[in-house]
């Protein structure tokens, strides 16, 4: 049976490898990974300023921004009063409100 | 096992940069384009025609080639140095080229069924001049089912061994041998069949 020598064939082959195509492939990839470095980038930092945004956020919910914070009254004062006018009396419009405000809640 | 090696210079006096350097530059955010650089000198010659062996057409393979060196970058990070750097880009590069495959089979046809059509590529990109028996050895290794002809390719022309192959398409050895002897037969066949 004939037989064909595939060892002795030449490894060329039958066509070409444009000129200069590997070094314009190395360029673009280089640009396209500079590119993608740089979204990577940009992301972060949106990221690291939407994270920055969130934790002020929630630290507003819990720090009044001009100071002072809610008034609630001193329950313990109110038990030594002498009676319900006086405690009235002595009461700022903000306590005021948080007693209207608790005696709705509660039914009085 | 661990890979050792140093920078060597070659017989022409110019400095080639070892596996283990590029790999190290290339998990380094600050040097990665320059990894990217000597890869591309040192294997985007042998990628480029592994590539092109296994699609035919220029066209294809400096898209797959592009998409390779995307995701040596994206995938950087997954190499381990087990195994040697080539074995591992090599890998990318088989898989990208069977990705461009399987999306030109679409979902009727194997990448398989391709062969004819990847046959009546190899003397489009040939050319009239080219030796004809040189282009009978492309026709006949077009027609192989893929995993025969990238055992064929690695073996015949990146003079890979068994190992190395193993560690690119992750067959067994056994398994490989006997892809590449039933290339080799499919391929000397249609040679005496065609040859004038």
């Amino acid at each position: 049976m004939k037989d064909f020598d595939l060892e002795g064939l030449s490894r060329e082959m039958p066509y070409k490898m444009p000129e200069h195509f590997l070094d314009d492939m190395t360029e673009r990839v280089v640009s396209q990974i500079g590119k993608q470095r740089k979204q990577n980038r940009d992301r972060k930092i949106v990221a690291l300023f939407a994270s920055a945004a969130s934790v002020a956020a929630v630290a507003l919910l819990f720090i009044h921004p001009f100071g002072g914070g809610l008034d609630i009254p001193d329950y313990e004062n109110i038990s030594q009063c002498t009676s319900i006018d006086e405690l009235f009396q002595n009461m700022t419009a903000d306590e005021l409100g948080v007693y209207s405000m608790m005696s709705n809640y509660y039914g009085n | 096992m661990k890979r050792e090696e140093s920078n060597i210079v070659n017989s022409q006096g110019s400095l080639t940069v070892s596996d283990e350097s590029i790999a190290r530059l290339l998990c380094d955010d600050s040097h990665v384009e320059e990894a990217v650089r000597l890869i591309m000198k040192k294997y985007g010659e042998p990628l480029y025609w592994h590539i092109r062996r296994m699609v035919v057409a220029h066209d294809d393979a400096e898209d797959c080639l592009q998409e390779t060196m995307i995701n040596v970058y994206k995938y950087r990070s997954t190499y381990s140095n087990e195994y040697p750097l080539s074995s591992w880009l090599y890998k990318i590069a088989t898989n990208e080229s069977l990705k461009l495959l399987k999306n030109r089979a679409g979902f009727t046809m194997s990448v398989d069924d391709l062969g004819d059509s990847l046959k009546d590529s190899v003397r489009e990109e040939a050319g009239p001049n080219a030796d004809e028996t040189l282009v009978l050895l492309q026709e006949a290794i077009a027609l192989l089912p893929a995993k025969q002809k990238m055992v064929f390719n690695l073996r015949y022309y990146d003079d890979k061994s068994y190992e190395e192959i193993h560690q690119i398409v992750g067959d067994s050895v056994n398994t490989l041998k006997t892809n590449y002897h039933y290339a080799v037969q499919k391929i000397k066949d249609y040679i005496l069949e065609h040859q004038l």
